[in-house]
């Protein structure tokens, strides 16, 4: 087995796929409901790592920054919707210039850290901890925390989506807002709540990049974005599952493939990947090519 | 009225749908719907909400695929050709939901519905305006004919975003013609508007069936399709159900409980 | 005028001829055909590469600390032109996968993928593109022609000339049918192709030539200033370039060129007279705030631009005036000036 794929690297891959899968699944949830593209989601990552970060400086423990991370993104997600992105839609702003907006947006955020804090990486202080060795793979304790983080959110996640009103509520958002509306949905409530629930995603997600990598800086976050997007169209945007299933195997595929080349190639798989899977099924994985089809509606 | 009572003239079904599916995500939208239009008159698609009348249309018109079965056209199966092939070949349609060109005018979107101009051609970037500026002219000429003959000369430059909801549906009558189609698919060009321009369009139904014009109209008013319809095709839960004249299908009290149930 | 003087002044003005073809181009997409291409700095930056090492002879000279492919000597303007062609041909691949039937928000995504991988490709390949150094010391051509001190006024010049003949080209694509069927299909797909228009064929069309077009901008960019490295052609150089569009006004050529002169020109030149404060960097970083807000505040308050895309009227055919006492009056208008959006 060693011989085929090194087994240290599917570790690597899997913890990879966990923080990709927080994000991706946050990013696309959001897609989904409010078909709005959301450029500025690895600002925001950025962002909540910031404020991470900013608890673990005054001493904060673990638990404390991953909370602090994802209230942050959450607050700050729902307040950039009400406040910037809904404005615009009902100012009569479509397609592409929502897309501008929310990339502006992603470009204003990620310029004022940089203006605030400089150019430095911010290193987080983690306690020196043991490195634990599973068949052939080696994790540190953070790296443990991460995917179970990872696993508990998704279960959580996919349960309140298929299990409770809300979820059903998000997902007849999802596939026609002014339907689910005349039915009965509060779909203004369903849309804040998305924001709400892929802003926290999103702050755990930036928070839990950079505890893995321990140090980051203004441009982490969005440099991040490109294999976030890749993962949900490669499950097939607007869908939490497809981005899940997206980022275990761009995850584990990007670190395999860093064993046999170079590991700045990472993201260059990932993208081949997304380019194959697009040539063949443009809706991606999971996702209904009608769906994607252009239409002027 | 109809073509039949002279039993002499061949009755030429000018389009042909053959047992057609389509599935949504296991969903059948159309669920073996066959049935013919002839030549020269209009013929009507009637049935309930969600009887798959629009997924016909998108069929024929291309913009869906079929699960199964075959479109033909002047006994050509066009059933694998693009939306634009089939447009090339006379095949045109309007839709549902109004698609004007919002940000050309009035007579710019006419001067668009001309397929295959030469100035469209990417030859036009080395040879120049000479390439194409006298068939500008000419379609120039047939546009501001059209304007006046559907009473729109006074909108010509203004932006077609702007226009009436009705004013949306004539303008995109006028720039099908301006294709010269043989077959007109026609979905629901008289919904949501008022009954004053509804009547006035009609009117000009009436008058290009009269022409010779070949259409299949998509109508939720009994009354119009009484009036403006040689046949008509009832369909419900994708399925044809009854085809025929107008008279015939009202006596048939099976189909219209099934409509009035919808 | 002093020595620094012109160099201030040339350098402007080659920066804004390069700028104004990249709008024009940009346009063409995305304010015509309506392609928003975030891969756009790519074609630009290829055009850039491809006239750099047409140019600068064998990768061994001067002391061989760079590494590159090909290293010919072509005479001007050979470079430049194939610069367009690589573009072109690069346009063509990426139109394969990005343009296709999709939703103009996801082709958009595509492209954006598409972009930032390549800055990674180039960064790594080493032997290919010398990595994130990029390459330098590219001769200036033509100096043979004139004297040192005429030299940036002679490019200056040359800028100009190809300025105005890209414009002929791009004013055929925008004043004739194609032009117009191209907005057609950017208002509403469905529809062209349902009047026979080719959807697919005539936006791929329109993205490789355009990009032909940010391809040559590229090359003209680079022999003016003699380096090239990728660090300066970063997925958020489209967003400049973007903004001047939205700002100077979309679809309309003369209105781009306004962007071109208040956004990428204007905004480098304000910037070079703030005095620095605060910790370096900040200035450039206030400056990309900037610009980030004023795309939007354009989209909020004049989506159309400062100079909005024209309303194109015709004359009446002469054929039809004939027999008629009096030619048709032209209504006024009643409706002001549509509100613009942008979708």
């Amino acid at each position: 087995m060693t011989a085929v794929v090194p087994v240290y690297s599917l570790g690597f891959g899997l913890v990879t796929a966990s923080i990709l899968a927080l994000a991706a699944v946050g990013f696309t949830l959001q897609f989904g409901v409010t078909n709005i593209l959301n450029l500025a989601f690895g600002d925001l990552m950025t962002a909540s790592a910031l404020v991470g970060y900013g608890v673990n400086v005054i001493g904060g423990t673990l638990a404390e920054s991953l909370l602090a991370g994802a209230v942050f993104g959450a607050i700050a997600s729902a307040l950039l919707n009400r406040y910037v992105y809904t404005p615009f839609v009902r100012h009569g702003t479509k397609l592409f210039g929502m897309v501008i907006v929310t990339l502006s947006t992603g470009i204003v955020i990620q310029n004022f850290i940089l203006g605030w804090f400089g150019a430095n990486f911010f290193s987080y202080k983690v306690a020196q901890t043991k490195t634990y060795h599973v068949v052939g793979m080696y994790f540190t304790s953070i790296q443990f925390m991460i995917m179970g983080l990872a696993i508990a959110v998704m279960i959580v996640v996919q349960l309140l989506l298929t299990q409770t009103r809300l979820g059903k509520a998000m997902r007849a958002t999802a596939a026609n807002p002014a339907l689910a509306q005349i039915s009965g949905i509060a779909t203004d409530r369903v849309i804040d709540v998305a924001w709400l629930m892929s802003g926290a995603l999103c702050g755990l997600a930036g928070v839990v990049l950079v505890l893995n990598t321990t140090s980051f800086q203004s441009t982490t976050g969005n440099d991040f974005l490109v294999v976030i997007i890749a993962a949900a169209m490669l499950g097939g945007v607007g869908r939490p599952l497809g981005a899940l299933v997206g980022a275990v195997i761009l995850g584990i595929a990007t670190e395999v493939s860093a064993a046999y080349m170079s590991p700045s190639y990472k993201e260059v798989i990932a993208f081949v990947v997304l380019v194959i899977v697009l040539l063949v099924r443009p809706g991606g994985l999971f996702g209904n090519a009608d769906a994607v089809r252009s239409s002027n509606a | 009225m109809s073509l039949n009572e002279v039993p002499n003239v061949p009755v030429q079904s000018f389009l042909e749908v053959r047992d057609l599916r389509r599935d949504f995500g296991g969903v059948w939208a159309v669920d073996g719907a066959s049935f013919e239009a002839q030549s020269g008159c209009i013929t009507a698609l009637i049935g309930p909400n969600g009887a798959g009348k629009s997924t016909v249309v998108d069929l024929i018109g291309g913009a869906l695929r079929p699960t199964s079965g075959q479109v033909l056209m002047d006994g050509r199966d066009i059933t694998a050709l693009k939306p634009h092939e089939r447009a090339r070949l006379g095949l045109v349609r309007t839709y549902q939901m109004s698609s004007e060109f919002g940000r050309l005018t009035v007579l710019e979107n006419l001067l668009v519905g001309v397929p295959d101009q030469r100035g469209e051609r990417f030859r036009t970037l080395v040879i120049g305006k000479r390439y194409w500026r006298e068939q500008e002219e000419a379609v120039l000429v047939k546009a501001f004919g059209l304007m006046d003959r559907f009473a729109m000369s006074e909108k010509r430059d203004e932006y077609a975003g702007n226009l009436s909801g009705g004013q949306k549906r004539l303008l995109e009558i006028m720039r099908s013609l301006m294709a010269e189609p043989k077959l007109l698919l026609l979905d629901e060009p008289m919904a949501g508007i008022n009954p004053t321009l509804a009547r006035v369009i009609e009117g000009y139904l009436s008058d290009l069936a009269k022409e010779g014009l070949t259409m299949l109209l998509i109508e939720h008013e009994l009354d119009v399709v009484d009036r403006l319809c040689e046949s008509v095709v009832f369909m419900a839960q994708g399925k044809v159900i009854a085809t025929g004249k107008m008279e015939e299908l009202l006596k048939n009290t099976g189909v219209l409980n099934a409509y009035l149930a919808g | 005028m002093s020595q620094s003087m012109v160099y201030y002044v040339t350098t402007i003005l080659v920066y804004l001829g390069v700028d104004i073809l990249a709008c024009w181009s940009f346009n063409l997409q995305y304010g015509v055909a309506g392609i928003l291409n975030f891969a756009f700095i790519m074609f630009q930056a290829v055009g850039a590469y491809t006239a750099a090492v047409l140019t600068l002879g064998p990768s061994s000279g001067n002391g061989g600390f760079q590494h590159y492919i090909l290293g010919w000597t072509l005479p001007f303007p050979i470079p430049i032109l194939v610069a367009g062609v690589v573009a072109a041909a690069l346009a063509y691949v990426v139109g394969l996968i990005a343009l296709r039937r999709l939703r103009a928000d996801y082709q958009a995504m595509v492209m954006l993928v598409i972009s930032v991988i390549a800055t990674l490709v180039v960064t790594n390949e080493l032997g290919l593109f010398n990595g994130p150094a990029g390459l330098a010391l590219i001769p200036e051509p033509l100096s043979s022609l004139v004297s040192s001190g005429g030299y940036p006024w002679l490019y200056v010049g040359v800028t100009a000339a190809i300025c105005v003949i890209v414009y002929l080209f791009v004013h055929r694509v925008t004043s004739s049918p194609l032009g117009r069927t191209l907005r057609a299909t950017r208002d509403n797909q469905d529809a062209a192709q349902a009047l026979g228009k080719d959807v697919v064929k005539l936006r791929l069309f329109i993205f490789v030539f355009s990009n032909a077009i940010a391809g040559i901008s590229g090359a003209l960019l680079v022999e003016f200033i003699g380096a090239w490295s990728p660090g300066s052609w970063l997925y958020v150089e489209t967003f400049v370039i973007l903004t001047a569009v939205i700002v100077g006004g979309t679809g309309n050529n003369a209105g781009v060129i306004m962007g071109a002169l208040l956004v990428p020109i204007a905004f480098n030149e304000a910037t070079r007279f703030i005095p620095p404060f605060g910790r370096p960097g900040l200035v450039d970083a206030m400056q990309w705030v900037v610009i980030g807000i004023l795309a939007p505040i354009f989209l909020w308050f004049w989506p159309r631009g400062i100079i909005p895309e024209r309303r194109r009227r015709f004359k009446v055919p002469a054929i039809l005036l004939v027999g008629s006492d009096q030619s048709p009056t032209r209504p006024e208008m009643t409706t002001a000036e549509a509100k613009g959006e942008v979708d």
